[in-house]
């Protein structure tokens, strides 16, 4: 089905769902990616096959969900066409430095460089629980991997955080 | 659930909650706080992901009609965010000496922190002690009310006290704070604000103007 044959309330639905889901994927792109050029590119091309297979998005309470997985996929096959260099961390950071800057709050501009900095396997399951709110299920079932490996990835995540941060967390017991 | 299972499962998910998780919190203190100190972690990193998607999105220069909706609809999340964030918060008084009782041990050591530990703790903050601040025996980089900020205990002739460099929480006097067997008081600064703790039978405001004065906020 083509868009003119959806009509203008399907065209009125997508509109709605990508002008309130859009930052949100743009954030999750830019996390997953470490590139906002790459993130907006991602973003756009997703959006686009969204709309070609919006048909088979029976629940639009799931939208968000299923536009998560589209974007996955699209920063995978954004892989596959043009392999992304392997580029220096300290490069990565200086090229999105004003995007995680954050005035007069050097606390948070540290915690964005450490997530920046966090290898790929702990970054994006952290993302997906703190920022998308999804359950360690869930996040199994969007990257295909067990509960339990879940489950190390984002421990690790935090501590390899708290030990970039030199941050207290652990109490003595 | 003993510590060692509590724990893996806080470390995976700080929000878990349920019956076995709050019996344990209930039976284990230390693990109640670990608990709170990765909720609190959380909070900023939910704050660190959230990023202005407008900033990602500045690298274009066109911008289609329908992404100025989408911006509208980042401020309105961003005014719903302040909102929140303006919340009625447990007192400044209360998270100062919360924060300190957590780290009880922190009061207790004697060992000089060494030059190059202090400077990674204050450098990133752009501020630095002079050297009228005294022996700082404890320096870590604190979770404290959602920001990451140093924490430093310094030797004094009256005993060990406690400083908070708060440069993200203003106050526009002095505060004073007193709760079992602790006296404090939160200063405004410079660049936010400190807070300063010690035992109740010190002259506190004596050595808290040494204190205030030997800290060097930076520009």
């Amino acid at each position: 089905m083509n868009g003119d044959e959806r009509g203008t309330d399907g065209r009125q639905r997508f509109a709605t769902l990508c002008e309130t889901l859009r930052p949100d994927l743009l954030r999750f792109a830019f996390w997953l990616g470490r590139d906002r050029q790459l993130a907006e590119d991602v973003v756009q091309e997703a959006l686009l096959r969204a709309w070609k297979s919006f048909d088979a998005l029976a629940e639009e309470g799931k939208a968000k969900s299923w536009l998560l997985t589209i974007v996955r996929r699209e920063f995978a096959r954004s892989f596959e066409r043009k392999r992304h260099e392997v580029t220096d961390l300290d490069a990565l950071v200086a090229a999105e430095a004003d995007v995680l800057a954050a005035e007069d709050d050097a606390g948070l501009a540290e915690m964005r460089e450490a997530l920046f900095r966090l290898d790929d396997e702990y970054r994006e399951p952290l993302v997906l629980q703190v920022m998308m709110g999804y359950s360690t299920q869930e996040i199994a079932d969007q990257m295909g991997l067990q509960r339990g490996a879940v489950l190390t990835r984002l421990f690790r995540a935090r501590a390899r955080l708290r030990q970039e941060l030199g941050v207290t967390v652990e109490p003595s017991s | 659930m003993n510590c060692l299972e509590f724990r893996r499962q806080i470390g995976a998910e700080p929000s878990a909650s349920g019956a076995e998780i709050e019996a344990h919190r209930g039976e284990c203190p230390a693990c109640a706080r670990y608990q709170d100190e990765l909720r609190a972690m959380d909070a900023l990193i939910g704050r660190a992901l959230a990023i202005d998607a407008a900033r990602i999105r500045s690298i274009r220069a066109r911008r289609p009609r329908w992404l100025a909706l989408a911006a509208s609809i980042v401020i309105g999340l961003s005014v719903g965010l302040a909102l929140w964030i303006s919340l009625p918060r447990p007192s400044l008084a209360r998270e100062v000496f919360d924060h300190v009782a957590h780290e009880p041990d922190a009061m207790s050591g004697t060992a000089l922190v060494a030059p190059a530990v202090l400077a990674g703790v204050l450098d990133p903050y752009g501020t630095r002690l002079r050297p009228g601040f005294g022996n700082v025996t404890y320096a870590r980089r604190c979770i404290f009310a959602w920001r990451v900020v140093p924490h430093l205990v310094v030797q004094t002739p009256q005993g060990p006290v406690t400083v908070l460099l708060l440069r993200h929480r203003n106050v526009s006097e002095a505060v004073r704070l007193v709760e079992q067997g602790y006296v404090g008081v939160v200063l405004p600064a410079p660049r936010g604000s400190i807070a300063i703790v010690g035992r109740d039978q010190m002259d506190l405001d004596g050595i808290a103007r040494q204190i205030f004065e030997a800290v060097d906020w930076g520009n």
